[in-house]
């Protein structure tokens, strides 16, 4: 656990200063048909200091945390704010309040051997190999990371915080039936370490046999006809839908950038069914996959309503664009290193679910996909989004039908989301993504099954 | 202690511990940052980096461990964890070090930098911009001189030291006219002098020009099989998507690369000769060693359309048998070819000339479906109008085989040089 060396520090500082210690680990193993390929274990670790000066902002890191570094990293970046302050002149006023006080740690740090991540994936290859050896290829990851920050700030919420995440990622490959070869990933894990989540390999048979299952179908797939067409999303698309197309043009940097969303606050961006919500740390009731308690700002978290009703009626910001806007900021302010200033950021964002059933959305496409794995995807300032999807299958007539290979759906989201006629009653988290932006970032994204129009890449 | 003692205290740390072979990599730097975010400076950044990765051998397994803090306690519990890491891994007759072969000392790039004159630059680009291309908004740049030196040692004794400095510029930006813009796009470059203007570096003044002409767009009409122009910006980025299905340590190790049997064999049309060239005068501080230990040489990878070589580590290398790759760089160079830009459009009937890809990962068999950014129809020899809400997809390893020509212009950003491109056989659909 880190130790609080800049706590002391808090009289002295000035204005609006951050002061942030933090230890960034990763724990990667990969088998790549057995063999070990990857086995690697990073730390990255420090202390930095961002100083706000009439509008600008001077930062300073170093990877020696010593109480004379500390003081370095404050002088360094009080000198970069004041080179900035001098030759810029913005002459914009401090910030308003966000309140006091210190959130403590919430979780307890440790650190998982080497080897237990070993003997995992060995087991599980072991287990896909003996039980599918027909497989062109097999990739078992076993991987964690967790980033432990300090923070203490002039004005605002102190804070220690610790975000651990732990996944196994499945990748299998098949020969397909032209000669080529099709290939299905998926993660399994979430929140926490990984000898507590990961306790059994058995555990994720079920997980193993589904994806070998779902890639042979693949195997003997079809590929999509290209156009404009009537899709299904399983859950598993939701959050990237709203993490890519609303999340991103919202963001309020962004915003004021250019993004469309400039011009549409209070306008109807989505049908009614629709609303989206950024939240900190509690959703429904439950902890969100990543949750966020206080941001790098020092403001304390809280949801942001980003979507209700259809109706696009917030931004996510930090504590200048806030200020900017005249909004208030809701903790949205997050760094990936300790070397790294903080950035507007998603933390777990999320279409709410509606009140129809999976079974009757297929049955209302007369032809059509529906979509179940999602792979990468992008967003545009415009809020013309794409996302790769990697399983699915046709809808022909209400049922559905054969396999689809590889494809990539996009659309423009402020006029996709006015095309969704039905929601399903359930929601999937999913938190095994990076979303990148300068940095990158750990995020939670989460929805319903969702019925819509999107424009679909194909032959 | 110095980089080289840090790295000398590390292997022989790593051998008491019982490592039978070790490497390690040390490098520290210092990084200067000027952040403008929607058009209005925001940020100057300082960072001093470090950075150690060692990797150690015992009884053929490997254990790797990276880190940032250099002062001996941290080294040593480092060392202990990379010994951990190798005793509890898998034993493999391929994990090895470079041999001695010869040891050197490079220098490359600018290491005295000018911080005020950067900072001048970049306001002098931000001013070029409103006035040259008043409906552009430059969501973010980042600009920013880094230098640093790094070494590797392994217990081969191979030693070399690498000292370089430069600055490079990353610019994001739309075009907008009221309610209406353009999409985004973004543009990086290296270079070593602030001698010209930064709003002069690459494509950036092509790219401000067209994203001007993007604010008004139509999706692509309908559905067709049809011709490409790939500009050098997305150029490079299909190359390294290819380059990593089809030539790269992962599929050729588990032999699902379609171009596994490849080699010296013909995979792309004539016209296409490609290389990775770090070592080039046109590359801002290149690579000069592989993380494997090897020093860096320039390489060919298709040669008039013939694979000459894979793309492996020295692991690659050992597991498959096929030779490792002489750098291991993403100095992408394609050669030129006799035919202008102009003359390329001339040649398109019906399709587009895209400047970025915003695709789905493409499979391994090469199969990539994704949105045409950026993009401008071509109808019969001319450019007609920019595109939205376009998608063009095919298979990358067919694409090669189908170049209709290669521009003779070319676009150096300090890490590529690259020229257009005018591909056949895409499907390109609109809404």
């Amino acid at each position: 656990m880190l130790e609080d060396k800049i706590s002391k520090f808090k009289s002295v500082l000035k204005g609006h200063t951050e002061l942030r210690a933090q230890v960034n680990t990763k724990r990667r193993v990969t088998l790549l048909n057995g063999n070990l390929v990857n086995n690697l274990r990073s730390e990255e670790s420090g202390v930095s200091a961002r100083v706000y000066k009439n509008g600008v902002y001077g930062f300073a890191s170093s990877a020696e945390y010593s109480d004379e570094k500390i003081k370095a990293v404050l002088a360094a970046a009080e000198e970069n704010a004041g080179f900035m302050d001098l030759h810029i002149k913005k002459n914009k006023p401090m910030f308003p309040s966000v309140g006091s006080g210190k959130k403590e740690l919430q979780y307890t740090v440790k650190d998982v051997e080497q080897k237990v991540f070993i003997e995992f994936a060995k087991e599980i290859d072991a287990y896909i190999s003996t039980k599918y050896p027909n497989l062109a290829s097999r990739t078992v990851t076993a991987f964690s990371d967790s980033m432990e920050k300090l923070l203490v700030v002039s004005d605002g919420c102190d804070s220690h915080s610790l975000i651990p995440r732990s996944y196994v990622y499945l990748f299998m490959t098949a020969n397909a039936n032209d000669g080529t070869t099709v290939e299905l990933f998926k993660p399994v894990g979430g929140f926490g370490y990984f000898s507590d989540i990961f306790t059994d390999p058995a555990a994720l048979y079920e997980d193993i046999d589904n994806l070998y299952s779902d890639l042979m179908k693949k195997a003997e797939g079809v590929y999509c006809e290209a156009g404009y067409k009537d899709v299904v999303m399983h859950p598993n698309l939701a959050g990237i839908l709203a993490h890519e197309a609303v999340g991103h043009p919202v963001e309020a940097d962004l915003v004021l950038g250019g993004s469309v969303a400039a011009h549409n606050l209070g306008k109807q961006v989505a049908s009614e069914l629709v609303t989206m919500v950024d939240f900190a740390h509690t959703a429904l009731g439950e902890t969100v996959p990543l949750p966020v308690y206080v941001d790098d700002e020092g403001t304390p978290a809280e949801d942001a309503v980003l979507i209700k009703d259809g109706i696009l009626v917030g931004y996510m910001n930090n504590r200048e664009t806030a200020q900017h806007f005249g909004m208030k900021p809701q903790g949205n302010a997050r760094a990936y290193l300790f070397s790294d200033e903080p950035l507007i950021r998603m933390r777990n964002t999320a279409i709410l679910p509606g009140k129809d059933k999976l079974e009757d959305m297929i049955a209302a496409i007369d032809d059509g996909y529906y979509l179940i794995e999602p792979n990468n995807g992008q967003a545009d300032t415009t809020s013309e989004f794409m996302f790769g999807v990697c399983m699915g299958y046709e809808i022909k007539k209400g049922k559905l039908g054969r396999a689809i290979r590889d494809t990539t759906i996009s659309g423009v989201a402020f006029e996709m989301l006015k095309t969704v006629d039905m929601l399903s009653d359930d929601m999937v988290w999913l938190s095994a993504g990076v979303c990148g932006k300068k940095q990158p970032m750990p995020v939670g994204m989460g929805g319903p099954a969702i019925k819509c129009k999107v424009n679909i890449g194909g032959r | 202690m110095t980089n080289r003692e840090i790295a000398e205290y590390t292997l022989d740390a790593l051998k008491k511990a019982g490592a039978d072979h070790a490497q390690c990599i040390v490098s520290t730097g210092k990084v200067d940052e000027f952040n403008v975010d929607g058009g209005e400076f925001s940020l100057l950044r300082t960072l001093f980096n470090s950075n150690i990765t060692m990797k150690a051998l015992k009884d053929g397994k490997k254990g790797i461990i990276s880190a940032n803090r250099l002062d001996k306690e941290s080294i040593d519990k480092a060392v202990q964890e990379c010994i951990a890491a190798a005793e509890s891994s898998v034993s493999d007759e391929a994990e090895a070090i470079a041999p001695k072969i010869r040891n050197a000392n490079f220098t490359a790039g600018v290491l005295e930098p000018d911080r005020d004159k950067l900072f001048d630059r970049i306001k002098e680009f931000v001013a070029d911009v409103k006035n040259d291309y008043p409906k552009i908004i430059l969501e973010q740049v980042i600009s920013k001189y880094s230098s640093g030196e790094s070494v590797f040692m392994n217990t081969n004794g191979v030693e070399f030291t690498y000292t370089c400095g430069n600055y490079d510029i990353n610019a994001m930006f739309s075009a907008h006219e009221g309610e209406k813009s353009s999409s985004f796009n973004y543009y990086y470059a290296l270079f070593d002098s602030l001698d010209r203007k930064l709003i002069d570096i690459g494509m950036q003044r092509t790219l401000f020009a067209e994203s001007e002409r993007q604010i008004d767009t139509k999706p692509f009409p309908g559905k067709t099989v049809g011709k490409v122009i790939i500009s050098p910006a997305c150029l490079a980025e299909m190359l390294f998507i290819a380059f990593g299905n089809f030539i790269s340590d992962a599929t050729i190790i588990d032999k699902t690369s379609p171009w596994i049997s490849m080699l010296g064999k013909q995979v792309a049309s004539e016209k296409l000769s490609v290389y990775t060239k770090p070592l080039d005068e046109r590359v801002v501080c290149g690579e000069r060693f592989t993380g494997d230990g090897f020093m860096s040489e320039n390489m060919e990878i298709i040669k008039n359309g013939v694979l000459k070589n894979f793309y492996l580590s020295n692991y690659g290398s050992r597991k498959t048998g096929f030779p490792r790759a002489l750098n291991l760089s993403q100095n992408l160079f394609v050669d030129p070819g006799d035919t202008s830009l102009d003359e390329l459009i001339k040649n398109v009937d019906r399709g587009i000339i895209m400047n970025r890809f915003s695709g789905g990962q493409p499979s391994t068999n090469g199969d990539f479906s994704g949105v045409a950014k950026n993009s401008f129809l071509i109808e019969n020899g001319k450019i007609t109008h920019a595109l939205s809400e376009t998608m063009v997809s095919g298979n990358l390893a067919d694409m090669f085989k189908n170049i209709i020509g290669i521009s003779s212009e070319t676009v150096c950003d300090g890490i590529t040089v690259l020229p257009y491109i005018l591909f056949d056989g895409i499907t390109i659909s609109g809404k």
